[in-house]
């Protein structure tokens, strides 16, 4: 996995967090949608960073929160589209 | 369609500190009273409790029913999607069959139109909630052997389709008799489905689907009666399952407290209407508008108090019904987050969307927000936001408030059941412009300021908006739009200037 991508990455979902309130330690693997830490609405901000930071393309039909509950998951994506 | 929790923090697992309430409650995080609810006298306690708690807010057969219900489902888990299947739908039939239910009331406007009186409405009700059960399980078998189909891929837009198709067959223009009975029936039955099965369908959709019996089975589940799907599909169901005894057990415990606070905000609840209602005569919003109609209006002190007690009164229901359902979902197992959580707190209108009725907003995300996000706008991201969450906040929100009172269509005639939404329309309006604008500036990286003077101001602002909103979304069609505006200028001592 690219450092410099993770770490894109952990600072944007670290500042998601905290703008939640929630200023827990976050692992790579925490899951953060399904498990309640970040609501939808941070989820279609998520899809925005996303597409704009890494010209990544979604559609409604095959979009799973699961490819994008964690940073892991996030990285994985990020690598799987680039 | 996706699943996603709300920002509600999740359970830890060290010991509550400090005072003795704090260590109440947190009680779940007891490893002693964690293992004591493993053991058969914890869990029949757990449920005695439960019970206790269902009994205030619903009648002591739905009660006794749901919590048994529970209890068997993780008393024996290999037979749960049976269980679940089995209390849910029972629940449905048994509640179709009882003195005025929503479902025979609504069908028994028509019944009374047509002059039918062979069959008894809640027998048509029984009927066609069997008719809709079957096609519900072939629907599901066609869209597993199609998975390419139109209802596939857009099951939403085809339950909307089939309500539309419905609703035409069923007017008096139509026809008439026998058919418009029985076609209105199974509108009326069908109706609550439109916001459960295409979360059903798009589970099936995917790689690790829970059979058809356990969609089946939560569509409106035993522990939510209701038009909104509170623990949404079986995939969000699948990810907050305790299966370990554990997690289990831990699951029950924050149920039990649920299921308790709901008691006590029913107290407040009951304590406000006592002094407010009753002690101060305080009438309810309805009545004060009616008194401004008929010319002789409340003092203005007065119609402010009329309507903040009004919108607070609305609030704590709306919380003490969500922690009920919610609490007897996690007696079954499940571990969700609540349905409404500290709205109060709500920085921004966007915030308080998300915390005020979790699971209504999770629904017209998933419906909503989510198929247009994808859709439109996509080089303009503040445009793209505003626009999806405009469509979930309004178009979402008025139209599951229109299809919850279908029954006016035949009681009014189309054209009136519309016309007397307009002020609902206004509220929809003008909340999605409040809220959709307050996500844009989420997205543009504004942050509402944490300091005590910041949050005081956050407060004012944002229940201010809802305070003032409250006078067009009390729900009852009354009123028109022009006498609530009219209402709501003299709150402000502002000539209405309208003749009424």
């Amino acid at each position: 996995m690219n450092p410099e991508v993770c770490d894109t990455l952990r600072h944007y979902l670290l500042d998601a967090l905290r703008q939640h309130g929630d200023t827990q330690d976050m692992t790579d693997s925490d899951s953060l949608f399904l498990s309640g830490r970040l609501d939808s609405f941070s989820m279609m901000n998520l899809i925005l960073f996303l597409e704009s930071r890494f010209q990544l393309s979604f559609s409604d039909l095959e979009f799973d929160v699961e490819k994008v509950d964690s940073l892991d998951a996030i990285a994985a994506l990020v690598q799987a589209k680039s | 369609m996706s699943t996603v929790a709300a920002a509600h923090p999740a359970p830890v697992g060290r010991p509550a500190q400090g005072d003795p309430v704090r260590r109440w409650l947190g009680v779940e995080q007891s490893p002693r009273v964690v293992a004591f609810a493993q053991t058969h006298t914890g869990r029949a306690c757990l449920y005695a409790l439960a019970f206790i708690a269902t009994l205030p807010l619903l009648s002591v057969w739905a009660a006794a029913l749901s919590v048994a219900a529970a209890w068997a489902a993780t008393q024996f888990a290999d037979q749960r999607v049976r269980i679940l299947l089995a209390a849910s739908w029972g629940l449905t039939l048994f509640e179709a069959v009882r003195d005025d239910n929503d479902f025979a009331e609504k069908i028994g406007y028509v019944v009374e139109q047509e002059h039918w009186t062979q069959l008894s409405a809640e027998t048509l009700a029984v009927g066609a909630l069997l008719v809709l059960m079957a096609g519900l399980w072939l629907a599901m078998q066609f869209v597993i052997r199609h998975p390419a189909c139109l209802l596939a891929r857009r099951p939403f837009v085809c339950m909307l389709g089939a309500e539309a198709a419905l609703l035409v067959l069923s007017a008096p223009q139509v026809d008439h008799g026998l058919l418009r009975v029985l076609v209105w029936s199974l509108l009326v039955v069908f109706t609550p489905f439109v916001w459960f099965f295409p979360l059903a369908i798009a589970d099936l959709r995917g790689r690790a689907a829970d059979p058809p019996a356990m969609q089946l089975a939560v569509q409106r589940p035993f522990w939510s009666h209701y038009y909104l799907p509170f623990g949404k599909g079986t995939a969000y169901l699948r990810k907050h399952y305790s299966a370990l005894p554990r997690e289990q057990a831990i699951t029950q415990i924050k149920g039990v407290k649920l299921l308790l606070w709901a008691n006590v905000l029913l107290l407040i609840s009951q304590a406000l209407t006592w002094f407010f209602s009753d002690y101060l005569t305080l009438p309810r919003l309805i009545h004060a508008i009616d008194a401004f109609v008929a010319g002789q209006p409340l003092p203005i002190a007065t119609g402010w108090a009329v309507l903040i007690y009004g919108s607070f009164r609305y609030a704590l229901q709306i919380a003490i019904w969500a922690h009920l359902f919610i609490g007897l979902a996690r007696m079954t197992g499940y571990r969700l987050p609540r349905g409404s959580w500290r709205p109060l707190e709500s920085r921004t209108l966007m915030e308080y969307f998300n915390r005020f009725h979790f699971y209504f907003k999770e629904i017209l995300v998933d419906l909503f927000f989510i198929p247009t996000f994808f859709k439109v706008f996509k080089q303009h991201p503040r445009l793209r936001m505003f626009t999806a969450t405009f469509m979930a906040a309004g178009v979402g929100n008025a139209l599951w408030h229109f299809m919850a009172d279908i029954q006016l269509i035949a009681v009014d005639g189309l054209w009136s059941a519309v016309s007397s939404f307009s002020s609902y329309l206004f509220y929809s309006f003008v909340l999605a412009v409040g809220v959709g604008l307050s996500q844009v500036r989420a997205s543009m990286g504004y942050r509402p300021s944490s300091t005590l003077a910041g949050r005081i101001y956050a407060f004012l602002f944002v229940w201010s908006f809802v305070v003032l909103l409250r006078v067009f979304s009390d729900g009852t069609r009354d009123h028109s739009f022009e006498q609530r505006l009219q209402f709501l200028l003299s709150l402000f001592g502002l000539p209405t200037g309208i003749p009424l």
